[in-house]
């Protein structure tokens, strides 16, 4: 309330907004969902705005836009209002931001539909799927936990890296079981998504993956979780229903083999 | 219930008709509640959340035919397209998080662009090296129709 309360007249207007985002009584009242949900759609739509004014480039998609833009406006916000961004984030956005949220529930189980759509594929190929994703998700423990060391991250710092193959809410209590910080684990995830979102097409294109489509869908979907099947869809059909196949396959792996993993490697 | 089969082709438009959305929406949240139900019984070692029951769950009623593709097909293509959408609050509560980054922020993010890559490239080249060795060691057909 540094800036709002310079002046009477100000105090009032200060007041006003802090009631509807509820970031007044120290930043603990319930907000406005509408602040969330609007905060939301802005930050999309001048991303979609901006990645079509740059003509595509990589850093404009509309998410990592969203995201970025989002976080500053909280940021900034949270200085007007004198408190930190945790908590302005907590009182304002999150009533708004949950509602969303929530929407990815029934958008993740809408991926049995692609998945369903090539069920030929499916049949004739659970042999070749099931190994890859698990020999597939064994290698990549090993470079991870590499990179991992070779970056100098503690303990506790590796084995949050071990389980985001997983969706979050797999990923999460596995990294709390083999000693990492799950908050730093639901990070990752969504790092991922972010990251295959703007990078997806030009490593795709770059590594030559799209070669073999049941390999791109599957490394997609392990990657990049919903958002990669989403992507996977972009490339075909038989992409897409495999990065939905990956994305269940790939968790249920993460839940079997990131413990024993971690175990091996002396973290626990 | 009429069966499908023995329905004249001269009305195929009445059979291919997409169900109301109020319609697709009440399986999606059927499907999300019994899931809902069924993800604590497994024990806190071997989480399965319900989004993945969920998937599972609407796969098996697709292929056992219980549920056909028009009955969900509209509203599940109009909320994969919302996706990336959908995600923007899970990248906003990063600002809730940024705390964690001072001190091994920079090493984190960097090993998390490292992991997505190798999952995407490695996942990809053992799954290519598998249909390798369906093609030239068990001799089976590989040939798909896009």
């Amino acid at each position: 309330m540094i800036i709002l309360t310079t002046t009477p007249h100000m105090a009032v207007w200060g007041k006003w907004l802090g009631d509807a985002l509820g970031t007044n009584a120290a930043g603990v009242s319930a907000g406005n969902a509408a602040f969330g949900i609007f905060l939301s759609l802005l930050v999309y739509l001048i991303g979609q705005w901006l990645f079509k004014l740059g003509k595509g480039f990589f850093l404009f998609q509309p998410l990592f836009v969203g995201m970025v833009l989002g976080i500053f406006i909280l940021f900034l916000l949270a200085k007007v209002f004198g408190t930190t961004t945790a908590t302005f984030y907590k009182s304002a956005y999150k009533p708004g931001g949950d509602i969303i949220f929530w929407f990815l529930n029934p958008a993740t189980i809408a991926f049995a539909i692609p998945l369903y759509r090539r069920n030929d594929i499916v049949k004739r190929f659970w042999l070749e799927i099931l190994l890859s994703l698990i020999i597939g998700l064994i290698a990549s423990l090993f470079f991870i936990y590499g990179a991992a060391k070779l970056l100098g991250l503690d303990h506790v710092g590796i084995a949050s890296m071990l389980p985001q193959a997983a969706t979050t809410a797999i990923a999460m209590p596995i990294a709390s079981a083999i000693g990492g910080n799950a908050a730093v684990t639901a990070m990752a995830c969504i790092l991922n998504a972010v990251i295959i979102y703007a990078l997806g097409d030009w490593l795709v294109k770059f590594f030559r993956i799209n070669h073999d489509p049941i390999g791109a869908g599957l490394g997609l979907g392990t990657a990049g979780h919903t958002v990669g099947s989403a992507k996977a869809l972009q490339l075909g059909s038989i992409q897409g229903s495999m990065a939905s196949i990956a994305v269940v396959i790939i968790s249920i792996v993460v839940d079997i083999v990131v413990p024993p993993f971690a175990a091996l490697m002396g973290l626990k | 219930m009429a069966r499908p089969d023995k329905v004249p082709q001269t009305e195929p438009t009445t059979e291919e008709k997409p169900s109301p959305i109020i319609v697709q929406m009440a399986i999606f949240a059927a499907i999300l509640f019994v899931s809902s139900l069924i993800s604590p019984l497994f024990p806190p070692s071997f989480p399965v959340p319900t989004p993945v029951i969920g998937l599972i769950l609407l796969y098996v009623l697709l292929a056992t035919h219980i549920v056909k593709l028009r009955n969900v097909e509209k509203f599940g293509d109009f909320m994969i397209s919302l996706i990336a959408f959908l995600f923007v609050p899970s990248g906003i509560q990063l600002a809730a998080s940024l705390n964690i980054l001072k001190t091994q922020g920079l090493q984190i993010v960097g090993v998390v662009l490292i992991a997505t890559i190798v999952m995407l490239v490695v996942v990809a080249y053992t799954t290519a090296g598998m249909i390798w060795i369906r093609k030239h060691i068990f001799h089976r057909s590989v040939d798909i129709k896009s």
